[in-house]
């Protein structure tokens, strides 16, 4: 509580996106072989995106690129005349955020019951039509730091569903599934594997995109306990040198706003080594041992690495980027609206 | 694809830009993306995002507690002004006086205690109370501006006078 003499009860934090934001070629760029090939660059916000990813794909002139395509929209993408499919390996994870201060998930066994009880395989192909890896634990294969060694769960429904059984999870007791807006078709696949698995009651609460800022603040405040066993949540890294100091620390340390249930003793070790370790070769090693670490414990319910996908232009010519989204590369052909005057 | 560039006349490697795209970008990071796009930060990612020098041309570690910053001579913001060690002095100071000038959280923040060491126009060194092996990936969010923008716009925390975490 604060001692201050009032209490801020409402704060808007959130802005509204100007219509749009144009970005004009600095030809004066340090770097001439990277760029800037383009003039100009509008970003459109006056459009949703159903509607520009129908511009994309139906006309020119309109919408050159469409960022953050579903994976359902993908066949759409590829069948347009106008546009083509641009998937890229991105540094993004989709994991269920194990809520261990709720009981029975403080046990290992729990958690290991969840991670065995989803087949990984057929959520991608179901629910993200095949764009995304199974992940074994946070590091994606394509990233500095991870562990060959780890493996992701297999599904096991009778291993899954005695684990549960033995750390002694209620017969009644409801499990509930949140989940971000926009993930609630994966998280009624992952429900139907828990229902199917563990033989217990699911209930999905897909959070409104309007409660999301709110749910945020309680969430990293950790002042009211978290209301979910399970949150399937998306997160990702600015870079793929280090994740453990983005990905790892976000989730499990002592001071990750995302963290839900205790510090972990092995863990807070390892990180504390981590910051210190000025070597590339070593910081990459902790990198390893905190996903191993977390991986055997369970420490979340570890899903996939979604693809960036991205719908573009068939006469602009994009080449997509892990960890940010990049124009200075990006340049057009003759054909180009932009190009063919009139 | 045909090439879309176009050599400039007497200036080897320098392509002039053409023509006009226009994005839709709904991640909730578009202005994160848009200032990747238009500020220098000491290093950037390249496409499989690995870190790469940018304003900063190299670094090297001294001690484990010493980094030395070389910056990338020639390189200018867009009002004409170059980006040099002074230009990273200015945006240290700026950052350094707040607890959370990163949204959302501090894991960008340079260690409290950091103290910045001007060698010459182009050379510092950052002196860290504790090591600090995770430095690197900070530069990554380590935005480094002219002196206008400092003086005339600035971010956020300017505008609200506050970089306490209003997020």
């Amino acid at each position: 509580m604060s001692a201050d003499p009032f209490v801020a009860i409402w704060l808007d934090t959130r802005q509204d996106r100007s219509p749009q934001v144009v970005l004009e070629a600095n030809t004066d760029h340090w770097n001439r072989e990277r760029g800037p090939r383009l003039e100009k660059v509008v970003f459109r916000n006056d459009l949703t995106p159903q509607e520009a990813l129908r511009l994309v794909c139906e006309s020119e002139g309109e919408v050159d690129i469409v960022t953050e395509v579903s994976p359902a929209d993908a066949d759409r993408v590829k069948s347009s005349q106008y546009a083509h499919l641009v998937s890229t390996d991105a540094m993004r994870v989709l994991l269920g955020i194990i809520n261990r201060d709720a009981a029975p998930f403080h046990d290992v066994r729990a958690r290991r019951a969840l991670n065995l009880a989803v087949d990984r395989r057929r959520l991608i192909s179901d629910g993200l039509k095949g764009y995304a890896y199974p992940t074994a634990g946070l590091i994606p294969h394509y990233c500095a730091g991870y562990n060959p060694d780890l493996k992701p769960y297999s599904p096991d429904p009778q291993e899954a569903k005695r684990l549960l059984r033995e750390s002694g999870y209620p017969e009644a007791r409801p499990l509930v599934l949140a989940s971000l807006p926009g993930l609630d078709g994966l998280a009624n696949l992952l429900a139907n594997d828990f229902r199917d698995a563990l033989g217990v009651q699911v209930q999905v609460v897909v959070i409104p995109e309007s409660d999301l800022l709110a749910a945020q603040h309680s969430f990293v405040e950790k002042v009211i306990p978290a209301p979910f066993d399970v949150l399937l949540f998306a997160w990702f890294d600015l870079s793929s040198d280090a994740p453990a100091a983005f990905m790892h620390s976000w989730l499990y340390h002592s001071m990750g706003p995302f963290r839900a249930g205790p510090p972990v003793g092995e863990f807070e070790q390892l990180l504390a080594q981590y910051a210190r370790q000025t070597d590339q070769r070593e910081l990459n090693r902790l990198d390893q041992e905190m996903d191993r670490l977390a991986h055997e414990q369970a420490l979340s319910l570890f899903l996939c690495a979604p693809q960036a996908l991205y719908a573009v232009n068939r006469h602009v010519k994009f080449v997509g980027h892990a960890a940010t989204f990049e124009v200075a590369e990006t340049e057009v052909d003759e054909g180009h609206w932009s190009r063919r005057g009139g | 694809m045909a090439e879309a560039t176009i050599e400039a006349p007497g200036v080897p490697k320098r392509k002039t830009p053409v023509g006009t795209i226009h994005v839709v970008d709904p991640h909730p990071l578009n202005w994160l993306h848009i200032t990747w796009n238009t500020m220098e930060e000491p290093v950037r990612t390249d496409a499989q995002g690995h870190l790469i020098g940018a304003a900063m041309g190299e670094s090297r570690w001294v001690d484990d507690r010493t980094l030395q910053v070389h910056m990338r001579p020639g390189v200018r913001f867009q009002d004409g002004e170059e980006c040099t060690a002074h230009s990273f002095q200015r945006a240290f100071e700026e950052v350094q006086k707040w607890r959370a000038p990163h949204p959302p959280g501090t894991s960008l923040n340079f260690q409290q205690g950091t103290k910045l060491e001007l060698i010459d126009d182009y050379t510092l060194r950052m002196h860290f109370p504790e090591p600090d092996g995770l430095v690197l990936g900070k530069f990554r969010g380590f935005h480094i501006p002219s002196t206008r923008f400092w003086n005339e716009i600035g971010f956020g925390y300017k505008k609200r006078g506050s970089g306490e975490g209003h997020w």
